[in-house]
């Protein structure tokens, strides 16, 4: 974990990544009582948009592409993580007694002035500090939330100078990725997860970065992630690149590498097309032709990002060319998972079945400023 | 006849003592020229101290005026009285003469500092003109009475002060170191022209006066030789 | 350098046993009043730096008013827009086996690290010495504490040793620096609520607020809201009083010191006045003689004055420690350590050295400035007239002692004014000494007489004949002594006045949890009640509250217990004071009611967890539990107004007539020792109490233990410079016939004669002294009434001081008579 090292990890932050790596797995076996990703998932919502105890990692990942009433972008990412560290609270009766630790990283992107900026907290579940609802999508660490409602979403967060406030209303009905929602992470069984996504979230709301003196109204695409497993990585992995895209003519594409120590790609990389018509596809890695075409070096980490990728799916008529609207993007989590990674929002150009299309989305490259083979 | 150094307009002087009622000097004139040697006799309590004390300006006379060099010692002021100390007089005690934390010499030389100077050289010869040379570093309670008394009369003389007033000068000696000691005194005077006056209660003392005075009850008197006057 | 300063300059040189004493005096009067500031100064800033140690980045706290906060309402803090950061915090002591009380911090480390710096400190410590199981201890595991290394230090604690406490054992899990030297144990919160037996509950959050006034206008109703400077200002003010007194004490000494320079300054005039009229005769001018007189004080004052600050330093590092206790004990946890060494120290003593020199020596400067030379020519070195001067000082004390009697009456504005009043009584009680010898020399010289013969009749005249000098040493030593018997007088009566508090209002036979910070659960109270036998139990609960901006407390008992078994002691009215506090009203003790200047039928208002609330005050009691006053009600109130259920510790009671009284005081102890519950019987209870009034005095035994040092060398001093100076007469007694063992009985004479004088006037000016100390004093600094109790130890032991003092004093002299006398012999000038 060299990373870990250059920066000054608070104690308690070290508690909670040590935790994270005392808990090895042998392969193949459940983990001290965590249930494991091993066969397709009888799904059922809005159930499922709830938290899965029995799986030790699970996250609620939301972002999006924002226009203002002056033709502003913006992108923000808001995502919720909720990390088992036991299965039992030791003292159940006591809210304080530990099981889960939420965890949520809040960043929003300026691009007419070039700006990035993130927020990071995390909190145990304790007297109604943070907490996944079991039912439906009841999502919050401390004052962050996200909740579920007669099939919208409102997303809240606000912190020290940052805040959003978003209404979010599904424009396609959700995808299962991978099998039926298990997304293979890697050869091994157990190395999955299920997940699923609303590719397409009509979005409006308000957003306000530390620059602006009061909230600006804003409206534009999201794009929603859940995933929940049990510990999916193995050692020799050392991160992965995502892609979620929406093009211009309606269709939405998802597509991931996870990328292994020794340079090549892990063969259980994959992807999924939507549809406008909202049925789904998935990709193979065979399906996907992925060029990076710049890299950017970040000056905090050292870490050198890719920054600029075309994007081929032949079998869908798929050619695109994306670029970050802003370089940095990076966040340095010392406080919640100790981790670094890039996530920004990206958009581009190319030619969809075709026709010419505009692309907008999201991208998250992880494990350039440090492995996270083992952790995630 | 030379110049009046020492001028006495109707002195009186009132007694301090708790005891005592009335005078101690009764209109007191008195006119004592440069460089003449005066001898002043009287009974103890006759006051003779007190008539040195008013002329050095230690002391302020009830009625009268005093002065000296021909300065009105009531308009020279606490200051000015000073400097008359330091620079124009030399004065011999009854008691208490010398500072007993400092040397011999050092009592010598205090005289010169105040009044200016500070060369070791006068005050080693002014010890040694009294007969005192090695006893520089000897504290006063290391000198007998009489060796006291002449490293006081040393140290008047040192700074050549124009007037010196001794207050029995050989009053602890025996006869034979009084007279050295008179001897000395007399001649330094008349060789620096000092004006000398001597409270006494030797007889010799006459012979080296140029005039001897009688204090009784207050009162002064010429006299013109020493006889009839009994200590 | 100029003669006339040598000359003066010299007489250090040559009396140096006379130096060195007068030099050790000023020493020590200078270290006092160093060491007394240096000690409390030091509290402050450990004080200041505990509390920012503690509170790191955090802007404000918020708590209820009284007792504990639910968990819950984190929540809706965590929502309030002004709330940046926010952390809740359990705050408790530990009681280690050894009884040592050790602050233990609970808290959240998710979310107390954006909060405090202690916290986010913490890691850098970790970082390099994890070890990851410790670490994923102090989560999971209950028990599991950081722990600081001053105290891993002390306790022999490293990672996994296991330590045990009142409430529990504990686990050390990890060791952390901490700079601010205040002991520090750090707990997961979850574990603190089942360790301290506090489900549900926390005793505050610490925040970051962006907006104070939008945050207070919400929340201000129900809670306890207060910035970091308001709680330094809280802290600081629990101390005032006590500080006031420890300056206090620390000025008398210095006083003291002052005294004595006076006492070596007139002594050392007389012998100058000889040498000024010779030097005045010789020319030299009243300035350079009284400069050169200065600059033989001032030197003695620098010397004095820096030994006095490096002494001071040095004290300071044994006064730091009691004074530390003391704060402990009696109001808030602290642990001063000793300030660095500083230039300043030394500067200071000098220039207080310097200061209480010139103070000391004007009057001696003045004298010297008057000295007519004509006198000195004409052999009067003794001043004349010296009973009239004493006749005529002692009207000057009168003028001090109506100045003091004015002062007394105003102190009601300002208690410094109180404080003026006592030292200008002091001042002028001294001013009578000369005209006090006068008066007992005819008797003295009889009892001499008598005693020693001639020796000793010739021994007490001498004192009257060298009144200048001797009324200066009495003076000095009476003063020393006046203050001995008074603070033993004050000390003793303000014992007894607690004991008698005792026995009217903590008359249980058993006391369950009286220490701090072991709660009682409540059902054992209830278990308790249930209990055949027992009379009545009186349910305890204190809890500090902030009252019209100052610090006060609330106490919640049960009316009816205490109405039947407890006889407090009433301002006005008896028992029949309770039937309103068993229908929702108050009572207050004498110190609230003088301190808010609230009387019997007045109504308060407090905040409650249901926001202001009215309190009617029924009547005002006798109470010495705290000085800045406490607000007394029945449980049933308590609870309605605070809904803090938390019971500090029971009273247990059982009628007198029945016959299982130890079989049911047997029983409670079994079962609350079955609870890990700490119990003491009455007589335990009241020597606690006591043991702890004891050592709060220490400071003050130390503060008299000084000044009699100091007086002491003034004694010293002067019988030296008697026998200095008057070796001459010696001469002349030996002349006369009088053996050495005579003339060594003189000296011991004149030491004793002035050591009685001194002692006799002390017992009537340390009594007053004593009434000042408490009923202005006491009453001004503390607000409450101490009663005046005459007990003999305070004068008996003084007289014992004084014996032994004036015996030491005299033992130089007295070798040196011995040695010098067979050959002394009549000198001449």
């Amino acid at each position: 974990m060299r990373t870990l090292h250059d920066l000054s990890t608070p104690f308690f932050a070290l508690v909670i990544l040590t935790l994270l790596c005392t808990v090895s797995i042998p392969l193949g076996l459940s983990a001290q009582g965590w249930e494991m990703a091993l066969a397709p998932r009888q799904w059922s919502f809005p159930r499922d948009h709830g938290s899965h105890g029995e799986y030790r990692t699970e996250w609620w990942y939301f972002t999006g592409n924002l226009t203002d009433n002056e033709g502003k972008r913006y992108g923000y990412q808001l995502t919720f993580f909720r990390y088992g560290l036991a299965a039992q609270a030791k003292i159940p009766a006591n809210p304080w007694s530990v099981r889960d630790i939420h965890l949520a990283h809040f960043a929003i992107t300026d691009a007419s002035n070039g700006t990035f900026h993130f927020r990071d907290r995390a909190s145990r579940k304790g007297p109604g500090l943070a907490g996944a609802g079991n039912d439906a999508m009841d999502v919050h660490v401390l004052n962050w939330s996200a909740v579920m409602k007669d099939g919208k979403i409102d997303l809240k967060a606000a912190h020290d100078g940052m805040e959003l406030s978003l209404s979010l209303v599904p424009a396609k009905p959700l995808v299962l990725h991978g099998r039926q929602g298990l997304s293979r992470k890697g050869p091994e069984p157990g190395q999955a997860s299920y997940y699923y996504s609303f590719t397409d979230l009509r979005t409006r709301g308000t957003l306000k970065t530390p620059d602006m003196k009061s909230p600006v109204a804003v409206r534009g695409i999201s794009w929603f992630d859940q995933e929940f497993g049990s510990n999916q990585l193995s050692p020799g992995q050392e991160g992965w690149d995502w892609f979620a895209l929406h093009l211009g003519d309606g269709r939405d594409l998802m597509v991931y590498y996870l990328r292994k120590k020794d340079g090549t790609i892990e063969k259980e990389s994959s992807g999924t097309l939507a549809e406008p018509d909202g049925t789904s596809r998935h990709l193979t890695l065979s399906d996907m032709e992925t060029t990076v075409l710049v890299h950017w070096k970040s000056t905090r980490t050292a870490g050198r990002y890719p920054a600029g990728w075309r994007i081929r799916i032949p079998t869908a008529g798929i050619d695109v060319t994306i670029r970050p609207l802003v370089a940095d993007q990076e966040l340095v989590n010392t406080v919640s998972t100790g981790i670094t990674y890039w996530e920004g929002a990206v958009d581009g150009k190319g030619t969809s079945k075709g026709k010419a299309v505009t692309v907008e989305g999201y991208v998250e490259l992880t494990g350039y400023a440090g492995t996270l083979g083992g952790v995630f | 006849m030379g110049p009046a150094i020492i001028r006495t307009y109707g002195l009186w002087k009132e007694y301090e003592d708790e005891g005592h009622g009335g005078m101690a000097l009764r209109g007191i004139d008195l006119e004592i020229t440069k460089g003449q040697i005066i001898a002043l006799f009287g009974k103890s309590g006759s006051g003779k101290t007190t008539l040195l004390n008013l002329i050095a300006g230690l002391d302020a006379p009830t009625k009268g005026r005093i002065e000296i060099d021909g300065e009105d010692l009531a308009v020279l002021g606490e200051g000015g009285r000073t400097l008359l100390r330091r620079k124009k007089l030399g004065f011999v005690f009854q008691f208490f003469n010398l500072l007993p934390t400092l040397t011999a010499l050092e009592n010598i030389l205090l005289s010169l500092e105040l009044a200016g100077a500070s060369d070791r050289r006068p005050a080693l010869e002014a010890l040694a003109l009294v007969g005192l040379s090695g006893k520089e570093g000897r504290f006063p309670h290391e000198l007998s009475g009489g060796e006291q008394q002449r490293v006081a009369i040393a140290r008047a003389l040192v700074k050549s002060p124009p007037i010196i007033l001794a207050d029995e000068p050989t009053g602890n000696l025996d006869s034979v170191t009084g007279t050295q000691v008179l001897d000395l005194l007399v001649r330094r005077c008349r060789e620096a022209g000092a004006t000398l006056m001597m409270v006494s209660h030797a007889l010799n003392t006459c012979e080296y006066a140029d005039r001897v005075l009688r204090m009784s009850d207050g009162r002064i008197f010429e006299e013109s030789s020493c006889e009839g006057l009994a200590p | 350098m100029n003669g006339v300063i040598r000359s003066f300059l010299r007489y250090l040189v040559r009396r140096k046993s006379l130096s060195v004493l007068q030099l050790l005096g000023i020493a020590f009067g200078v270290a006092a009043a160093v060491g007394m500031t240096l000690a409390s100064r030091s509290a402050l800033q450990s004080l200041g730096s505990a509390v920012d140690f503690l509170r790191g980045g955090t802007t404000h706290t918020i708590a209820r008013p009284a007792g504990p906060m639910e968990e819950g309402l984190l929540a809706k803090v965590m929502e309030d827009p002004a709330v940046k950061y926010f952390a809740p915090v359990i705050d408790r002591k530990v009681r280690l086996e050894g009884g040592e009380q050790v602050r233990m911090l609970g808290v959240d480390p998710f979310l107390d690290k954006d909060v405090r710096t202690l916290t986010a400190r913490i890691a850098s410590s970790a970082r390099n010495n994890a070890k990851e199981e410790a670490f994923s201890s102090f989560l999971f595991d209950p028990g599991a504490v950081l722990v600081d290394e001053n105290v891993a230090r002390r306790l022999n604690l490293s990672p996994g040793s296991t330590f045990k406490t009142i409430q529990g054992p504990l686990r050390v899990v990890h060791v952390f620096p901490n700079p601010s030297g205040e002991p520090l144990l750090i707990i997961d919160i979850g574990h603190a609520q089942e360790f301290f037996r506090m489900r549900g509950y926390v005793d505050r959050a610490d925040l970051v607020v962006t907006d104070e006034d939008a945050f207070r206008g919400r929340w201000a109703t129900g809670f306890t809201i207060e910035s970091n400077t308001q709680k330094a200002q809280t802290l600081s003010a629990l101390l005032g009083a006590f500080r006031l007194n420890l300056q206090a004490l620390s000025l008398f000494a210095l006083f003291v010191g002052v005294f004595l320079i006076y006492n070596t300054a007139m002594f050392a005039v007389v012998s100058r006045r000889r040498d000024a009229g010779i030097l005045l005769a010789m020319g030299a001018s009243r300035g350079q003689v009284t400069a050169a007189f200065l600059v033989e004080v001032l030197l003695l004052g620098v010397a004095g004055g820096a030994l006095g600050g490096v002494l001071g330093y040095l004290l300071s590092g044994f006064l730091v420690k009691i004074v530390g206790n003391t704060i402990s004990t009696l109001y808030f946890f602290l642990k001063p350590s000793v300030l660095p060494w500083s230039f300043w120290n030394l500067a200071g003593g000098v220039f207080l050295g310097c200061a209480a020199s010139i103070v000391g020596c004007l009057p001696s400067l003045l004298e010297l400035r008057r000295v007519q030379p004509v006198e000195v020519l004409r052999g009067r070195i003794a001043s004349r007239g010296a009973s009239r001067r004493m006749k005529t000082i002692a009207l000057s004390g009168l003028v001090c002692l109506a100045a003091a009697l004015t002062l007394f009456g105003l102190s009601f504005l300002n208690v410094y004014i109180g404080f003026a009043g006592a030292f200008a009584f002091l001042l002028g009680a001294s001013l009578f000494a000369g005209f006090v010898i006068i008066l007992l020399v005819p008797v003295m010289k009889r009892l001499f007489s008598g005693a020693m013969g001639l020796a000793g009749k010739i021994a007490i005249g001498n004192i009257r004949e060298n009144l200048g000098r001797t009324s200066v040493a009495v003076a000095a030593f009476m003063i020393t002594l006046s203050m001995s018997i008074g603070l033993g007088s004050m000390i003793d009566s303000f014992r007894q006045s607690l004991v008698w508090w005792m026995n009217s209002q903590l008359r249980g036979e058993l006391y369950i949890s009286t220490k701090a910070d072991v709660n009682v659960p409540e059902e054992f109270y209830e278990e308790l009640k249930r209990l055949p036998g027992i009379g009545g139990i009186d349910v305890f609960r204190n809890v500090p509250i902030t009252f019209r901006g100052k610090p006060a407390s609330i106490t919640s008992i049960d009316a009816s217990v205490l109405q039947r078994y407890d006889r407090f002691g009433w301002l006005e009215g008896g028992d029949e004071n309770w039937e309103p506090v068993k229908q929702g009203g108050a009572i207050v003790s004498e110190s609230f009611s003088r301190r808010f200047n609230v009387k019997r039928g007045d109504r308060i208002t407090i905040e409650t967890a249901r926001g202001p609330a009215d309190l009617s005050i029924g009547a005002v009691f006798y109470d010495y539990a705290s000085e800045h006053g406490v607000i007394m009600m029945d449980r049933s109130t308590y609870l309605k107004l605070f809904g803090d259920r938390t019971i500090n510790s029971l009273g247990i009671f059982i009628d007198e007539g029945n016959p299982d009284r130890a079989k049911i005081i047997d029983q409670v102890k079994l079962r609350a020792r079955s609870l890990g519950l700490p119990f003491a019987t009455r007589e335990e209870f009241h020597k606690r109490i006591l043991d702890i009034f004891d050592s709060t005095f220490a400071v003050t035994r130390s503060m008299r233990v000084l000044a009699i040092i100091v007086a002491f060398f003034g004694i010293a001093g002067a019988l030296m410079t008697l026998f200095v100076e008057r070796q001459k007469e010696f001469g002349i007694y030996r002349a006369l016939g009088f053996s050495t063992g005579d003339v060594a009985r003189m000296t011991i004479a004149e030491s004793l004669g002035l050591g009685l004088v001194s002692f006799l006037m002390s017992t009537v000016v340390g009594t007053v002294f004593a009434v000042i100390l408490i009923k202005v004093i006491n009453l001004q600094s503390f607000n409450w009434t101490i009663f005046y109790h005459f007990t003999a130890r305070p004068y008996l032991v003084t007289a014992l001081t004084t014996l032994t003092a004036s015996l030491a004093a005299c033992a130089y002299p007295l070798w040196s008579v011995i040695r010098k006398y067979p050959v002394m012999q009549i000198r001449e000038e």
